[in-house]
């Protein structure tokens, strides 16, 4: 027992650790996205709906491949959901009412993931909102950090006296990261609903609900290491009654449901007899004697009619109005305004993949990834965009595409990464500074690292005006981030643009056409002003005439 | 009683005179130059980064005039942009790094050096080159302060417009605040230098493009009033400022002043912005600082000594 709870302990420690090295802005990120490529679930849904396959996901399929040898191991000792929940157990399990056995509800979850392949078949990926990694994650990244980060900056400011006193630079100039995100209380709602659960069992989500617990079990029917019970078993009933997951026979002990079964190891601990023990067999025959009777299988029907249901739910985002098909042309309404990570592939690739699992958004550093609400529709729902009024996307940083586990958000070289335009920025000049109040302002090209805001005199304009060179601009949102006219800024990025492809270099897409997206290089002489003929010598900017 | 001079005394007593005029100047007995007579108001030296530095201030005064022993100093330089140095779009991290190290020749009991970067603040500080260069005198004097935490509210009495702002809290702890911006064009402002480089010390500098910017440059300065400037010339951009890219002129000057308008006014005068020459009053901030008494403009009423080195 107490191995696995140390073993358990380590894992969700390790998972927390990982997730929070992403979240350090100073620190760059160490496979951040490892916990989320050992999901069976994930992985598996994930391949069939974007129709790829990744050298990343090897872990879970090892995971799953383990299941014949050694059964549900990682839910019983790695999955940090599973842990999580027992710990919620842990604090709710003594209000808990006596459970029924319920084990018409077992099968609940493999209708979860015949609805989630029936959907995947089509291309349309739900799993974002039942794979346990994806759904821990973004617990943990989206809920709680925020949380800790806010915590810890009251924390900070209460201590900041000290490092004047004690002289440590740390505490005077110590900063927290503000971070925030968009959706919460949905999120927080679900979880405390998915965590409260165990009131009415232990492990419900486990035994009733997990895509990934269901693919797990069925490939751990009949494990080579399984619980065994020898002949001094008393009948007494007690593992039947403290089995989290309820894999027991109620009225014989001896007989296990191995697909059920997470291996933890409580029956082993409290049989009086010590009956039970956890073991290979001896041979194909015992193997084949000890089948335990197979998972309360739906009928065949129940099977098909809910993949028909999960396929019929695809078609239906598919048919929504900001679903893009084919080729893009007059008639596809896209979401206005979404502006997506650099380095996404397009668009209804992008939502296949993407689990929405928050790992990105936790890892940005200028905290500019938001999850979306409906905006974009229901297949959108919690998808990361870009929000450049929260945070600029640096066109040296690309945490996002490090933690996407799916590769919804491309990995390729710094160099070319430049060159990953996400959007174009246009300003309205109603509301700038310079166009509309006079004013000398110019903050857009002071910030634009790729020198794409160029100021001009105009006719009889007392100050120099800006204009976005859109085949320089990479929409990269500094201008937006900056700009000080309240309370929407004058210069807003549009994903007009934006550069979203399968494979292949952004670089040489930008330039096909026509783009140069270069950061502003030394030396040369790149602003050029033509002289305004109302002045009789060009004054240079800022400057006044004598 | 008249005391009765000997032709031996008479003789011994100019010949000592005589002795002591011959080998006055030597430094000996007298200091060589005496620099309390001819200490400038703006000082100009040019030759490598770090012997330029320390001249231009030893000519207005030196720095234990205005760094005494046990003072708290914060160096305000140009540090917003993660560009290197060749850019001249931040201040040179070698005239930074003297500047530190003279006030820790002056027993500066603490010395910090603060920016509120624009882009994100390691890389500022570490590309620029400043944190590196600050680390081989001393640790922990580089900080950026982009957080709202650092920042404390003050009124500006003196302001017109800007009457209340939020400024960086060791501003309010410093005894001296010495400003080292680099020689660079704005394109709003026409030049940035030591008094628009103090809006890298207040939280909220928005506001100041929606009142007027180069009036809120000078209410600003009244509160953030430096009391020495070092305005690094070693490289100007000449064109394209505030971030670059642009044309960067090699001048290899250093100017120091106790007067940041008048800094800022030499400084306008002396380099070419976008291929001409401009008069100080050209750039409005520096001529309503000048004419709200916040310092001299007025360069033909100054003294200015130059050094060669």
């Amino acid at each position: 027992m107490r191995l696995r709870r140390t073993v358990q302990l380590v894992c969700l420690v390790l998972f927390l650790a990982l997730l929070g090295l992403a979240a350090l802005s100073g620190t760059p990120a160490v496979m951040p996205d490892l916990f989320l490529r050992l999901d069976p679930g994930l992985v598996l849904i994930s391949a069939i709906s974007a129709r790829i396959v990744l050298l990343g996901f090897i872990p879970a399929a090892v995971v799953l491949i383990l299941g014949p040898f050694v059964g549900r191991v990682f839910c019983g000792y790695v999955c940090p959901m599973g842990t999580t929940i027992d710990g919620s157990d842990a604090l709710l399990g003594p209000h808990r009412k006596v459970s029924r056995a319920a084990n018409r509800l077992t099968r609940l979850k493999y209708m979860v993931l015949v609805f989630l392949l029936g959907s995947a078949m089509l291309g349309v990926s739900y799993v974002f909102f039942a794979a346990p990694l994806a759904l821990i994650t973004r617990a943990y990244g989206v809920v709680l950090f925020p949380v800790i980060s806010f915590l810890s900056r009251q924390v900070l400011d209460f201590i900041r006296p000290l490092g004047e006193m004690l002289d440590l630079s740390w505490i005077s100039f110590g900063e927290v990261r503000t971070i925030r995100f968009a959706s919460q209380f949905f999120l927080l709602f679900f979880f405390t609903a998915v965590l409260g659960l165990v009131i009415y069992s232990p492990r419900f989500w486990c035994r009733y609900l997990c895509p990934s617990g269901a693919l797990l079990a069925l490939a751990s029917r009949t494990p080579l290491i399984r619980r065994r019970v020898s002949q001094g078993c008393s009948r007494c009933g007690r593992c039947v009654r403290h089995c989290p997951m309820g894999a027991i026979a109620p009225d014989a002990p001896q007989i296990t449901k191995h697909s059920e079964c997470i291996v933890c190891r409580t029956c082993v601990q409290i049989c009086p007899e010590k009956a039970v023990s956890f073991g290979g067999s001896k041979g194909v025959a015992a193997l084949l004697a000890d089948r335990s009777p197979g998972p309360v299988s739906p009928a065949r029907r129940q099977f098909v009619a809910t993949g028909l249901m999960g396929a019929g739910s695809a078609v239906i985002s598919l048919t929504g109005l900001n679903s893009l098909y084919g080729t893009a042309g007059p008639g596809q309404v896209g979401a206005a305004g979404l502006i997506r990570p650099p380095g996404a592939v397009p668009e209804n690739d992008f939502l296949s993949r993407c689990v929405r699992c928050g790992e990105c958004m936790v890892a940005c550093p200028t905290n500019t990834l938001q999850p979306i609400g409906l905006k974009a529709g229901l297949t959108a729902l919690f998808s990361p965009a870009v929000t450049p009024r929260r945070g600029f996307c640096d066109p040296g940083c690309h945490e996002c595409a490090r933690a996407c586990p799916t590769q919804a958000v491309r990995r390729v070289d710094p160099s070319d990464r430049i060159w990953a335009k996400i959007g174009t920025a246009w300003i309205i000049r109603q509301k700038c500074l310079a166009w509309e109040f006079n004013k000398s302002c110019l903050v857009c090209d002071e910030v634009c690292p790729y020198d794409a805001v160029e100021f001009r005199r105009q006719n009889n304009h007392p100050v120099p005006v800006p204009h976005v060179i859109e085949n320089r601009c990479a929409g990269c949102g500094y201008c937006e981030h900056y700009c000080p006219v309240q309370n929407q800024p004058a210069i807003v990025v549009t994903p007009m643009d934006a550069l979203r492809m399968e494979s292949g270099s952004h670089e040489t897409e930008a330039r096909l056409k026509g783009f140069e997206l270069r950061l502003k290089p030394t030396g040369q002489e790149t602003s050029t002003m033509p002289p305004d003929p109302a002045t009789p010598r060009d004054i240079a900017p800022g400057f006044d005439v004598e | 009683m008249n005391h009765h001079l000997s032709r031996r005394e008479f003789i011994k007593w100019q010949a000592k005179s005589g002795l002591f005029l011959a080998t006055a100047t030597s430094g000996f007995w007298l200091p060589k130059v005496s620099f309390a007579s001819a200490a400038a108001d703006i000082g100009v030296a040019t030759g490598a980064a770090e012997a330029a530095t320390r001249a231009a201030v030893d000519l207005i005064g030196g720095i234990r005039s205005v760094v005494q022993p046990g003072r708290r100093v914060l160096i305000k330089p140009n540090m917003s942009f993660s560009r290197a140095p060749e850019y001249a779009a931040n201040t040179h991290p070698e005239v930074v790094k003297t500047v530190a190290a003279m006030c820790q020749e002056a027993g500066a009991a603490k010395i910090t050096i603060l920016d509120h970067t624009l882009a994100p603040a390691k890389r500022c500080i570490e590309r620029s080159g400043i944190g590196p260069a600050c680390e081989t005198i001393a640790k922990n004097m580089v900080h950026p302060i982009n957080d709202p935490s650092f920042y404390a509210p003050v009124t500006i009495s003196k302001a017109k417009h800007l009457k209340t702002t939020d400024v960086a809290k060791e501003f309010l702890k410093a005894d001296v605040l010495i400003a080292v911006p680099v020689a660079k064009s704005h394109s709003a402002t026409g030049v940035s230098l030591s008094m628009k480089g103090m809006m890298g010390l207040i939280y909220d500098r928005s506001i100041m493009h929606r009142l007027d910017l180069h009036e809120t440059i000078v209410d600003l300065a009244t509160l953030l009033k430096a009391d020495l400037t070092v305005v690094d010339g070693t490289r100007v951009l000449s064109t394209g400022g505030p971030g670059g890219s642009g044309k960067v002129i090699t001048e290899n000057t250093v100017i120091a002043s106790r007067d940041m308008v008048a800094a800022d006014a030499f400084a306008v005068a002396k380099f070419e912005w976008y291929g001409r020459h401009y008069k100080p009053t050209q750039v409005r901030h520096i001529r309503l600082a000048h004419e709200r008494g916040l310092g001299c403009a007025a360069l033909d009423d100054l003294s200015i000594q130059t050094a060669r080195l």
